[in-house]
């Protein structure tokens, strides 16, 4: 070609209209599309995709928070959360190779599969397994020490809280549990856990790809605000009481379908203690008695959904507070309602004469009493003691149904108590209608405690009302809140929900139970110098088949001011005999309740003179007996009596039986062979006043007799003792102290 | 050899054949918009690849963009240097290049190395330096069909003159690029070719026709047994990509994840999360991604318009010069970028199914840079021969 074939080559303006649409047409729309799908995907949907960009660029480490403690109404810890530690795997990071030695190793320390961790180990896309929950400090370490030696990588701890419950099944139904989340699942647990749990704090970090942290400008932490503290008006000493009595009682009576029992502080209504026995370990919430497991062992089998089944239910069985959740019949205890609406509304007089032939005629239906031999001729009070059936069906036909409903309203039976638990229960009732119909039968039924199932807390309530002055409180648990720090950032002061009746008639009904105790068929838990007042129940449960009984008893004391109300409620003990009632058998076991409480409040008992003129007893045979009826037969005898131990039959008695003792001293009565002593100091006592020394002595199981003559309102101080102080005693020997008037 | 046309015109020339100095000397709008996206590409560079480099290069957060620099200095050099070289002595070389081209691309399917986790033979290794003769190819390409529509172009309307020996050469150069195999070189090469074709006078029904052939073949291939199932499990991976979000739709959903983060206004720069060993390869084919989440969509779209603008400088001065194998070989070389671009931002944004395009002035990658910016400065070049409105 020549230079000039070139020149002569141009562009064409062909070419240039060609250039222009391809520029517009391609690029131009090129161009422009992108910038929209740009737009598209940065303006319209930026945040959809930033979130999951987020969601694998930062590693959120939660900040445990700690969760408050609970405290009973002292101080004393009943639970509380301590750092434990997970231990967890990150497979990406896994050598793979060497790890099955590890696996292995791990497997033995953690008592976990070796299988389960090499199949967490395998997920290799994953930086966090968890291996084995909740292990503690030692076992930490062991695993430290073995991924450090043998240079493991990939295996990290995790902090961790987990709750002790120091006492273990102490107040177990009322204080409930943790889930494995550590939140409340039960109790109180659950009720406050708005207030416990606290706010967990929040760590984000930036990570790269490789899970390592990216730079610090990414970072932002929230820090955690831990739980704040509640105190309870539970008394650990007396809920402990409580429950040993009530264990006694199971064991001792065979009983069936549980026990539960309250003890209330009758002006606040704050509840003292609470239980249900059997229960269970609030620390491991999921292991079933012996009893119920050899249930499930035997009836099912394991995998099966009958069996789990059967699990489920047995858990919530033994979880479950009866004493709010399981309304029962009260039986005669409910005549404290009955006496304390006739005696408000004028209905009724200590005057009154009543006669009782065993039974009456109402509107053509025979109603026996439960003597049926009758109890003739007797005044009101007489017929309180004997709770004698046509004494309380006139009281309700003087009344009317709608009265005697009313009243019932007033005292809080006809709805929920509002206690601070979860699961609270309401009662059954005879509706406004049916009690008010023509025939009355109902309303007799209803007037001597049947026809009504009511759960334990409305009956202690409504009871602590009739004795305190008329005053309905409401009951409660949560005494205060504290921060963490240990301030107090609330207190709960005592509602009173109304006054039911008047203090004129609280003031006749207090005298009432006092004479039950004193000498009706609350007798058996009357203990020798000491005013108490109750009300027994019997009742058959008579929307079950079968023979069963519930037996209750509900005590009050002192009764010069009543500070405490005691309810104790069996069901369906084993009984053998036709003597089997509340008065044989629960008021026993409120006898030896109010008697530990008296002791440990600091009361002392005053003897009255007739008392004291009869100064010894000889002490009875109470071998193989069952405690709380030994006790009821050393009370007639106005001897105390300590049971010591969780067994069913005394074992030992001291002292031994044909002893000789003064009254008002205390008999021990040993369950269980362990609890037995030998090795006693005797502390000194000379100088001590005779209320401390006898505390002292008592307080190490030993026992006093006086010497010398005791004067009423002098001050009395120790002047001798035998044995010496320092010498071994076994348990329940006596000590002489001579006693001089005080300089 | 005398260039009367620059005679006639009056203007001023230093008879030297092989350079070409003149008074108003190159097209400086395209030299700025050339050196502005080579900076912020320079820029982006550093700050997509440091985090992968300091992790993946023994701690040498410097090593991609220490390397890209040098060449990008040579580049210059070479771009500045070139854009005074006479570009009209490429025409008589066409055969040559074409030639050079056609042993490379034989060379490199028989002794080529494959580079990351592909299947491919790109890459030539002379020792002191790795290249891809695909790159090459385009080149060849553009001065092939810059050449044969100049010295045909009475009878580019015709299939004998205008269709068929340009399909022989796209025919020789794709297949041979299909050997390696490179779908979206060969992508490229058939979109420069064509747009060429059609600006040199090419009858526009050969391309009705084409389309209509290429519809039949898809056709033909779709009834092969099994590739409907690979087709289908490639085009529902590119619609739905979080169907396998550790796999086959990791790339794509860490691009879209980088994109999407950058909001309208972006993390802002050298603050991309997504670089952090999230987006594979950061520094390559899905740079944008990064450069996106940094800067945003303000950010984005003005680097987007800068290219725009690139091109758009690029057919003015294909437009504007007289000289029809210097306007072709523009055009050609301007659609290049402009192509290559296009393809790779609809890739990283998931607009086609994702395929191997690097982005121009911003991926990582020292000879294709290279060979960039001397393909710029024969633009260059071809600007000084711009004389219609400037005279």
């Amino acid at each position: 070609m020549t230079s000039n074939a070139y020149t002569h080559k141009i562009t064409t303006s062909k070419m240039r209209g060609r250039m222009l649409i391809i520029m517009l047409g391609i690029f131009t729309v090129g161009f422009g599309l992108l910038i929209y799908r740009l737009f598209y995907l940065q303006v319209i949907n930026g945040e959809e995709y930033q979130r999951m960009a987020l969601q694998q660029q930062t590693r959120s480490i939660t900040l445990g928070a700690n969760r408050g403690s609970i405290y009973d109404t002292n101080g004393n810890i009943l639970a509380q959360s301590a750092t434990v530690w997970n231990v967890c795997v990150s497979p990406a990071q896994l050598d793979m190779e060497s790890f099955d030695t590890a696996a292995a190793a791990l497997a033995e320390i953690l008592d976990v599969e070796k299988s389960f961790i090499l199949e967490q180990a395998a997920d290799r896309g994953s930086y966090y397994k968890r291996i084995k929950r909740r292990i503690e400090r030692e076992l930490m370490d062991r695993v430290d020490e073995y991924i450090i030696q043998n240079k493991v990588p990939g295996v990290f701890f995790e902090e961790d809280t987990r709750r002790y419950y120091k006492y273990g099944s102490l107040a177990s139904t009322l204080l409930g549990f943790t889930n494995a989340d550590n939140q409340g699942a039960y109790g109180l647990e659950a009720r406050y856990e708005s207030i416990l749990a606290g706010t967990p704090g929040v760590e984000v970090s930036a990570k790269n790809a490789r899970g390592q942290e990216m730079s610090r400008m990414f970072s932002q932490r929230y820090e955690a605000r831990d739980g704040n503290s509640i105190v309870l008006t539970i008394d650990e000493s007396i809920q402990h009481f409580l429950e040993r009595h009530l264990h006694t009682a199971v064991v001792e009576h065979n009983i069936k379908a549980r026990a539960s029992g309250i003890v209330m502080d009758v002006k606040t209504g704050a509840v003292i203690a609470m239980a249900t026995k059997p229960d269970f370990d609030p620390n491991d919430p999921y292991t079933l008695s012996p009893a119920d497991q050899s249930i499930l062992d035997e009836g099912f089998e394991p995998g099966t959904e009958e069996y789990q089944k059967k699990r489920t239910e047995l858990w919530y069985g033994q979880w479950r507070n009866k004493a709010i959740s399981d309304p029962y019949e009260p039986g005669s205890v409910f005549k404290i309602v009955t006496a304390a609406a006739a005696v408000d509304s004028r209905k009724v007089s200590l005057n009154d004469h009543f006669y009782c032939s065993g039974v009456v005629d109402v509107s053509g239906v025979e109603i026996h009493c439960w003597r049926r031999t009758g109890h003739g001729q007797q005044d009101f009070t007489t017929g309180m003691q004997n709770s004698c059936n046509p004494v309380f069906i006139a009281l309700g036909q003087r009344m009317g149904g709608p009265a005697l409903f009313n009243y019932m309203q007033n005292f809080g039976l006809h709805s929920r108590t509002g206690i601070d638990l979860p699961g609270e229960a309401n009662s059954i009732y005879m509706p406004l209608n049916l009690l008010s119909k023509e025939g009355m039968v109902e309303l007799s039924s209803t007037s001597f405690g049947q026809s009504t199932k009511l759960t334990p807390i409305q009956m202690i309530t409504a009871a602590s009302a009739a004795v305190n002055g008329g005053k309905l409180m409401q009951p409660y648990l949560l005494k205060q809140v504290l921060d963490p720090a240990g301030n107090v950032l609330s207190t709960t002061q005592p509602v009173m929900r109304r006054q039911v009746i008047s203090e004129e008639a609280s003031s006749t009904v207090r005298g009432l139970v006092e004479a039950v105790v004193a000498d009706g068929s609350g007798r058996h838990s009357a203990i020798p110098g000491f005013r108490i007042g109750g009300k027994t129940g019997t009742s058959q449960k008579l929307d079950q088949e079968g023979d069963e009984h519930i037996l209750s008893f509900v005590g009050f004391v002192p009764m010069e001011d009543p500070q405490y109300a005691v309810l104790v409620m069996l069901d369906e003990p084993y009984l053998p005999g036709e003597t089997a009632y509340g008065s044989t058998i629960a008021a026993p076991v409120v006898g030896a309740i109010i008697t530990d409480m008296l002791h440990y409040a600091g009361y002392e008992p005053q003897f009255t003179e007739q008392q004291l003129a009869e100064r010894e007893v000889s002490v009875p045979d109470l071998m193989g007996e069952k405690p709380h009826e030994a006790q009821a037969k050393l009370t007639s005898l106005s001897l105390q009596t300590r049971i010591i131990g969780m067994g069913g039959t005394v074992i030992r008695q001291i002292p031994l039986s044909q002893s000789v003792m003064p009254k008002g001293g205390t008999v021990f009565l040993y369950t269980d062979e362990e609890d037995l002593r030998d090795d006693i100091i005797v502390p000194v006592l000379v100088g001590l006043s005779a209320m401390e020394a006898n505390r002292l002595l008592t307080d190490s199981g030993l026992n006093v007799k006086l010497e010398g003559t005791i004067l009423d309102g002098v001050p009395m101080v120790v002047t001798e003792q035998w044995p010496l102080p320092g010498t071994q005693a076994g348990t329940g020997d006596i000590v002489v102290i001579t006693l001089q008037q005080a300089d | 050899m005398t260039y009367a046309q620059g005679q006639q015109e009056g203007r001023k020339r230093i008879r030297l054949g092989l350079f070409n100095f003149k008074e108003g000397g190159m097209d400086l709008t395209f030299l700025i918009l050339v050196f502005l996206l080579l900076t912020i590409g320079l820029v982006m560079l550093f700050s997509a690849s440091y985090a992968d480099a300091f992790v993946r290069r023994g701690g040498d957060s410097f090593y991609f963009i220490s390397r890209q620099l040098i060449f990008a200095v040579i580049g210059i050099v070479a771009m500045l240097a070139i854009s005074t070289f006479n570009y009209k002595v490429l025409e008589r070389f066409a055969y040559l290049i074409l030639a050079i081209t056609v042993f490379l691309l034989i060379v490199v399917v028989l002794y080529g190395f494959v580079v990351g986790g592909g299947r491919s033979r790109r890459w030539i290794d002379l020792g002191f330096i790795t290249f891809q003769p695909s790159e090459i190819a385009k080149f060849a390409l553009v001065i092939l069909f810059a050449r044969m529509i100049n010295a045909n172009y009475d009878q580019m309307h015709t299939f004998r003159r205008g269709i068929f020996p340009f399909l022989m050469a796209m025919g020789l150069l794709a297949g041979l690029m299909m050997l390696q195999p490179h779908l979206s070189g060969t992508l490229i090469i058939l979109s420069i070719g064509a747009i060429m074709m059609v600006i040199g006078g090419a009858n526009l029904k050969w391309f009705g026709l084409a389309a209509i052939a290429g519809a039949v073949l898809l056709g033909l291939v779709v009834m092969i047994p099994g590739v409907i199932s690979y087709a289908t499990v490639r085009i529902e991976y590119w619609q739905h990509p979080e169907l396998d979000p550790r796999g086959h739709g990791f790339q794509i959903l860490q691009s879209l994840y980088a994109i999407g983060s950058g909001g309208l206004m972006g993390t802002g720069i050298g603050m991309s999360r997504q670089k952090y060993l999230y987006l594979p390869e950061p520094q390559n084919d899905y740079i944008f991604s990064i450069v996106a989440e940094e800067l945003g969509f303000v950010g984005a779209s003005l680097i987007l318009l800068l290219f725009a603008l690139l091109v758009w400088r690029g057919f003015v001065i294909a437009m504007r010069c007289r000289d029809r194998f210097g306007s072709l070989v523009a055009v050609g070389l301007t659609t290049q970028v402009g192509i290559q671009t296009l393809l790779n931002i609809m890739v990283v944004t998931n607009t086609i199914p994702s395929t191997g395009i690097s982005l121009p002035f911003f991926s990582y990658g020292g000879t294709a840079l290279c060979m960039l910016l001397a393909q710029m400065g024969v633009v260059l070049s071809i600007s000084r021969q711009t004389t219609m409105e400037k005279a």
